[in-house]
């Protein structure tokens, strides 16, 4: 009898934790989703300004061909690349961040030509993208921090002890950060 | 190999506590709370009063949130990730609207830049979208910090600030906390009565058992409101132009890189 309580105490226990541990990481995943959703919204917003920047150069230094043209090319390729939530594999991010790093290379590039344009950097509506494109790098700067602060807390989480018993029999898997990418230096940069 | 092994994890070590003090570079929440955090020191004490008494009143009035940073470095952040950091860490506006303004200040030394950024809580990027934000840094604090004039930047930028802010949001927090006062007034008042009604029924039912009990009256003891601290009860009763005075804290804002800034 006494045995038989202590077993299905045991068990109720066990269920308990498991049932515990299991919806933290149900829920910290689901954290991690949001996260990375509202990093491809703010990509997606800067690949929305870039036809109206390209328009709007274009009118003051059309001859520039090759370098509006290199953003086009690297808008598409980036804009093909798209990670999906469920699987956020530090090789996914790495392709994603690349193709991002590629376009934001390219827009450096073409925000350096400009300065070779009075007139264009005088017009306002060229002065409006730019501040729009500048607040599109900071929202993506900020959101990149607050994926890599979720990512991080949820692999801590089931990374640890015991929790990773319950991690690998349930795949949950561990995701990326994103790295600073190559060239993050030369990420547009606007001046006044 | 032994060596190197440990070689290794020790520096690897080092890096990480480098890293740590790296990532805690952001100033910390001010406690007490106050919204004018003036690091550089920019500002003579009374400015810093006259700043801080015309930012609470706007929160007390409006429940938006503008608070001024000024530091002397920028430890190797731009303004922008540091002004929305700030933002982040100390949770500047309300939980509820999110509509919390950093505004950043690192003035100019002879071997730097100045640079100064306005960062806009979620709530408040329609309001203060970024072109309007770089422009009040442009027009508002700029000429002004040209001449070393850092208060009247800096109070130029938030009078400008507010009137965007208010158009927005504008809720009286004042007003709120004196309708929850009414509310728990009156819950007490009815808790009082019943009380009351019980205890004149059960001396009717048991007063010979207990006759000694005749005396005391009902002592009620109250802790404070729920969520908002009890500071607040205390501002709200008050009702003076100024309230209490302090600043009663940040308020669980967030923020997504919005705002604009610039460098001179």
């Amino acid at each position: 009898m006494i045995t038989l309580a202590v077993i299905v105490a045991v068990v109720l226990v066990l269920f308990f934790w498991c049932k515990n541990v299991y919806n933290g990481m149900v829920a910290a995943e689901e954290g991690v989703g949001a996260a990375w959703a509202q990093v491809e919204n703010v990509y997606q917003r800067r690949a929305d300004l870039i036809p109206n920047l390209v328009a709007t150069v274009k009118g003051y230094a059309a001859h520039e061909s090759s370098t509006l043209e290199g953003v086009i090319e690297a808008r598409s390729k980036a804009t093909q690349v798209t990670v999906n939530p469920e699987n956020l594999t530090p090789e996914a991010l790495e392709k994603f961040n690349q193709a991002q790093g590629e376009l934001s290379n390219a827009l450096g590039r073409l925000l350096m030509i400009t300065e070779n344009y009075p007139d264009l950097k005088a017009n306002e509506n060229f002065r409006d993208l730019q501040a729009q494109l500048e607040g599109t790098e900071n929202r993506i700067t900020t959101e990149r921090m607050k994926f890599n602060d979720t990512a991080r807390a949820y692999n801590t989480m089931i990374r640890k002890f015991p929790n990773n018993i319950l991690a690998s029999m349930f795949n949950f898997e561990t995701k990326g950060y994103f790295q600073a990418q190559e060239g993050a230096a030369t990420a547009p940069k606007v001046e006044f | 190999m032994k060596t190197s092994k440990i070689l290794k994890a020790a520096l690897m070590t080092i890096g990480a506590a480098l890293l740590c003090l790296n990532l805690s570079a952001i100033p910390g929440r001010p406690n007490p709370p106050r919204l004018v955090n003036d690091f550089a020191g920019l500002f003579s004490p009374a400015q810093t009063a006259e700043l801080e008494r015309m930012l609470v009143d706007f929160s007390d009035t409006t429940s938006n949130q503008i608070t001024v940073v000024t530091v002397n470095d920028l430890e190797g952040y731009d303004s922008s990730e540091y002004a929305t950091r700030i933002g982040l860490d100390w949770q500047v506006g309300t939980s509820q609207f999110n509509n919390g303004v950093v505004v950043l200040v690192k003035p100019k030394t002879p071997d730097s830049y100045g640079d100064a950024f306005i960062a806009v809580g979620y709530g408040l990027e329609g309001a203060i979208p970024d072109a309007y934000a770089t422009r009040i840094v442009r027009e508002q604090m700029i000429p002004h910090f040209k001449n070393n004039d850092y208060y009247s930047g800096v109070k130029d930028a938030c009078v400008k600030l507010m009137k965007l802010a208010s158009g927005e949001i504008s809720v009286n927090d004042e007003d709120d906390e004196d309708e929850a006062f009414f509310i728990f007034l009156s819950i007490l008042i009815v808790l009082g009565i019943l009380v009351l009604l019980i205890i004149a029924i059960k001396s009717k039912d048991g007063g010979n058992n207990n006759g000694s009990r005749g005396g005391g009256g009902p002592t009620i003891i109250f802790g404070p409101g729920s969520g908002r601290g009890g500071s607040s009860f205390g501002g709200g009763f008050g009702g003076g132009s100024f309230g209490g005075g302090g600043f009663g804290g940040f308020g669980g804002g967030s923020f997504g890189g919005g705002g604009g800034g610039g460098k001179w």
